[in-house]
């Protein structure tokens, strides 16, 4: 990158607000899984007529550009796969206004996710995607990737929670779309661009939705001795159309790594249990909870209990939400999948995950979001050894060949970015991918704006890609 | 009448064969939009046709607009050409249905009482209860955005449409999203469609997820004397711990379109009336009934009623189809749509309703509480002395909206063709994001094949 433009960046946005040293570019090559690429220069705006000014700088020096949050991202979108400029969004974290009659909150997008949530929760109010790195995750990038979480089987993914959304466009026009009215006339570009991961615009106002905290939760933790029928209670569930607000399976071997860190209370000796959530009105939390009981313990659920304190449900589900680090005390490295299947398609997919494991002859974890079907095999292994590594990028690829085979899709909620790129053609036809192209195109047209991400770079239909191993990054810690 | 572009026949005898093309004026005449007929009519019966279709069509020049049950072809500007309908209701097959998973894939030209007549035999439905609704196909429903009371609880086409397949105005087939119920594989190309008004793309496909039944359900309808009671009550119930399935407020003048019979003759005719109906366990739908009650006496309701099961389906029809018998009564009525929040609205329906006096044109609205609020107006019989008071109405309607307090979002969704004189008498005042759409109109129809001219902005 030409020290041109970093002396320009420092003179629009002062030196503190600037990164190019070796070390601090080194920070910023990795996020949450195991893709790297290194950038020339991070910076660090405040407002959004900020961005706007970077954004056209960059384009006079026909510089990468490549939007961040908290890099906890779990497929390389916030990477700079290309090199270049950047932009993170920490500093445009303020929560610009929330109207609780109206029940939106306009927000910056470095806020971070579990921030928001916490900030109406005197009004008794939530903002509903909760995926896993909340404490940690920010709106833009939730915006950005489409995030879900545990509860989002009953609220819906992050889509179903922005009404408006402010951009930087890439040639640097700042355009507002939506507002907080649930719907305004033409095209739902909100819809488009929320999970494009920063492929066609930058955010930098957020409007969400908040939804009202309900009067009752009741948490059931449900215990297998048999993970064929932990699945087939989840297919019950389904089946007998029991919407819980979350549905949540962890097996044996995840299980124990969990409650060696955790405490939570988690049985070590099981071959999994089922963490579910019913939330509503007293009466209906009531009626569904019984129901969930009686089909686990048609299914032979050795113990339903449920939490019996908010201390206890926290617990439980910190266990939950803290299981991907817990995986980072008995493996140096994880690679974790977000494949979707049909939920009626869940035990057979178990299975097959089992033989992979045994073909391939590693340890796969596997705690996910088992009540839309959104699964999460965690392949443990060491970044050291090249040729385990070689067969975890292998069994990776099977796994989601099954899904893709059962009629599912390739990520329910991580993204696609530079992770899954090249898979894209097991699911959509060239001309699918071309006209995807030219969507992006219409936004992005010189492709600067995060290249290299969500569609192939043109090789082989179906090759799996070998990402590079991170060599100075632990990321499970 | 200057007719449409000359139509090449036998090429498209040759793609559907000659009993699916029908050059007659009868087929032409049903699928007029806004005034303007097709040379022909074109029934293909998959994708592959209609990916031929649209290959010719750009070849010769012609404009195509899709179409269904042909109830909604009056919403949205007149295209500025119009050659060939494609009727898809041959395409009205049910393609994947599997209940256990609650995940369905149908064919554009089902219709929607057929659709939910198979669901209900699995006790599930999908929350679609929108006007014209023993007519109107599913293609045409995603296409126009159609507005359910049933939004209030669980969302638009938006939030449970799961992917599609279609065919874009290049004659290319291709799709987005998938079948399973949570997906962020690629672009969500199909959310650019649900709206569209057939301007981008040919929908071929629509996967859903679908909604159990509830075991039970009650409807309630309190009165009030004044919008502003009726929408504190209205918060009240959005900030209790409650979660209805409709909540819905209609103003005196909308009552006739809602309530006949018995709850017709119980009404008095000042009335400002909230319509709330309850859905889950049977506990749960008493519950509800108890504490509607008593939040409508703490609102000041000058009643409150239980509705009876008979009278519960006709009110539910009433607000499913308010938009159509508004039409019914009135068909030169002028019907907004209009993305509305809880705190502005009542103010608005005031702006409304002196806009309404000024003119001296009946109102009648419905707002849902979801955000979307019906502004109909009606005309009095038409006058040669007095000039039309729409166009002037429709004017202030778009400037009130537009206030910067108000933040309501309007598009004239039902009016007489004379009052669409360019884009902006529809859609409104122009916005920055307009110019994206159309980069967005153009990566899906380069050459202005689809429904040319009918959409926001002029596209």
């Amino acid at each position: 990158m030409q020290p041109q433009l970093i002396r320009e960046l420092e003179g629009l946005l002062g030196s503190q607000a600037v990164l190019s040293s070796p070390v601090d570019l080194m920070l910023y090559e990795y996020d949450g899984s195991v893709d790297l690429g290194s950038p020339q220069c991070i910076v660090f705006p405040t407002t959004t007529r900020e961005v706007s000014e970077i954004v056209r700088l960059a384009n006079r020096y026909e510089t990468p550009i490549v939007g961040r949050g908290a890099g906890t991202g779990l497929s390389g979108g916030a990477i700079a796969r290309n090199g270049g400029l950047v932009i993170a969004f920490s500093r445009m974290n303020r929560i610009l206004e929330i109207d609780a009659p109206n029940l939106r909150a306009v927000v910056q997008p470095g806020v971070v996710n579990l921030d928001l949530s916490r900030a109406v929760d005197s009004l008794g109010l939530f903002f509903a995607p909760d995926p896993s790195s909340q404490k940690a995750c920010t709106i833009g990038g939730n915006a950005s990737e489409n995030s879900g979480g545990p509860h989002t089987l009953a609220y819906g993914v992050t889509s179903n929670h922005v009404t408006g959304l402010e951009l930087v466009l890439p040639d640097g026009e700042i355009v507002r779309i939506g507002g907080k009215n649930i719907e305004s006339s033409g095209y739902d570009l909100r819809g488009l661009l929320i999970g494009s991961e920063g492929t066609m615009a930058l955010v930098t106002e957020i409007t969400v939705r908040l939804m009202r905290k309900p009067e009752a939760v009741k948490t059931l933790l449900a215990v297998y001795d048999t993970l064929d029928d932990t699945s087939e209670s989840v297919v019950a569930i389904t089946v007998r159309a029991i919407t819980p607000a979350a549905c949540e399976m962890l097996d044996g071997f995840t299980l124990r790594a969990v409650e060696d860190y955790v405490h939570a209370g988690f049985p070590k000796d099981c071959a999994a249990v089922l963490l579910i959530e019913v939330e509503g009105l007293l009466e209906a939390v009531e009626a569904q909870a019984a129901e969930i009981t009686e089909v686990c313990t048609q299914f032979r659920a050795r113990e339903v209990r449920a939490a019996r304190s908010e201390q206890e449900r926290a617990l439980l589900w910190r266990g939950r939400k803290e299981a991907f680090g817990a995986m980072g005390r008995i493996s140096p490295m994880y690679y974790v999948q977000d494949g979707v299947i049909p939920r009626t398609r869940l035990p057979e997919t178990l299975r097959r995950i089992e033989e992979i494991s045994l073909k391939y002859d590693l340890k796969i974890g596997n705690i996910f979001h088992a009540g839309d079907g959104n699964l999460h095999p965690l392949i443990l292994f060491d970044e050291r050894d090249r040729e385990q590594f070689a067969r975890v990028v292998a069994a990776g690829g099977e796994i989601m060949r099954h899904c893709v085979d059962v009629g599912g899709a390739l990520t329910g909620e991580h993204g696609i970015g530079m992770e899954k790129n090249e898979l894209m053609p097991l699911i959509f036809t060239p001309d699918d991918l071309a006209l995807m192209e030219r969507v992006r195109a219409a936004f992005n047209p010189d492709g600067r704006l995060n290249p290299g991400k969500v569609l192939p770079m043109g090789k082989a239909c179906g090759e799996i890609r070998v990402p590079r191993t991170p060599a100075s990054a632990a990321i499970s810690t | 009448m200057s007719g449409p572009a000359q139509v090449s026949l036998s090429r498209l005898e040759e793609i559907v064969g000659g009993a699916q093309v029908d050059a007659g004026a009868e087929a032409a005449a049903a699928r007029e939009v806004c005034g303007v007929r097709p040379a022909v009519v074109v029934s293909p019966e998959n994708a592959g046709q209609i990916a031929e279709i649209l290959r010719f069509a750009a070849e010769e020049k012609l404009a195509v607009i899709p179409t269904g049950g042909c109830t909604k072809l009056g919403i949205g500007s007149p295209p500025t050409r119009y050659d060939i309908a494609l009727d898809l209701s041959r395409m009205n097959r049910v393609l994947a249905y599997d209940p256990h998973d609650l995940t369905l894939g149908v064919e554009p030209g089902v219709r929607i009482v057929d659709l939910l007549a198979t669901l209900a035999v699995k006790k599930q439905f999908l929350p679609l209860a929108v006007p014209f609704a023993d007519r109107a196909t599913v293609g045409g429903i995603v296409a126009a955005n159609s507005s359910s009371p049933l939004r209030h609880a669980s969302g638009a086409v938006r939030d449970f449409c799961l992917g599609m397949e279609f065919v874009t105005g290049e004659g290319k087939q291709a799709k987005s999203g998938g079948r399973v119920v949570k997906n962020v594989t690629g672009y969500d190309l199909h959310k650019l469609l649900v709206g569209s008004l057939g301007t981008l793309a040919v929908i071929t496909r629509v996967n859903f997820r679908t909604f159990p039944l509830p075991p039970a359900q009650g409807m309630f309808v309190a009165s009030f004397s004044s919008a502003e009671v009726a929408f504190e009550y209205c918060r009240a119930i959005s900030h209790s711990v409650l979660m209805p399935q409709i909540v819905e407020v209609a103003d005196p003048s909308a009552a006739r379109f809602l309530f006949s019979g018995e709850a017709a003759a119980s009404i008095a005719p000042a009335e400002w009336r909230v319509i709330v109906s309850a859905a889950g366990p049977p506990a749960v739908v008493d519950r509800s009934s108890r504490e509607l009650g008593r939040m409508a006496s703490a609102s000041k309701a000058v009643g409150f009623v239980s509705v009876r099961e008979a009278e519960e389906s006709a009110i539910f029809v009433g607000l499913r189809e308010f938009p159509r018998r508004v039409l019914e009564f009135a068909p030169g009525a002028a019907i907004f749509r209009i993305g509305v929040l809880p705190t502005t609205t009542p103010s608005l329906l005031n702006g409304l309703s002196e806009i309404a006096k000024r003119h001296g044109i009946a109102l009648a609205t419905l707002t849902r509480a979801s955000g979307i609020l019906y502004a109909a107006f009606l005309p009095q019989e038409v006058s040669r002395v007095t000039p039309n008071p729409l166009p002037g109405t429709v004017a202030e309607v778009f400037r009130a909206c537009n206030q910067p307090e108000t933040q309501a979002s309007a598009m004239l969704e039902w009016c007489p063709t004379d009052l669409k004189t360019s884009p902006d008498a529809v859609w409104g005042p122009s916005r920055p994001d307009f110019a994206l759409m159309r980069r967005v109109k153009n990566s899906f129809d380069p050459q202005n094949v689809l429904a040319p001219g009918r959409f926001a902005g002029g596209i």
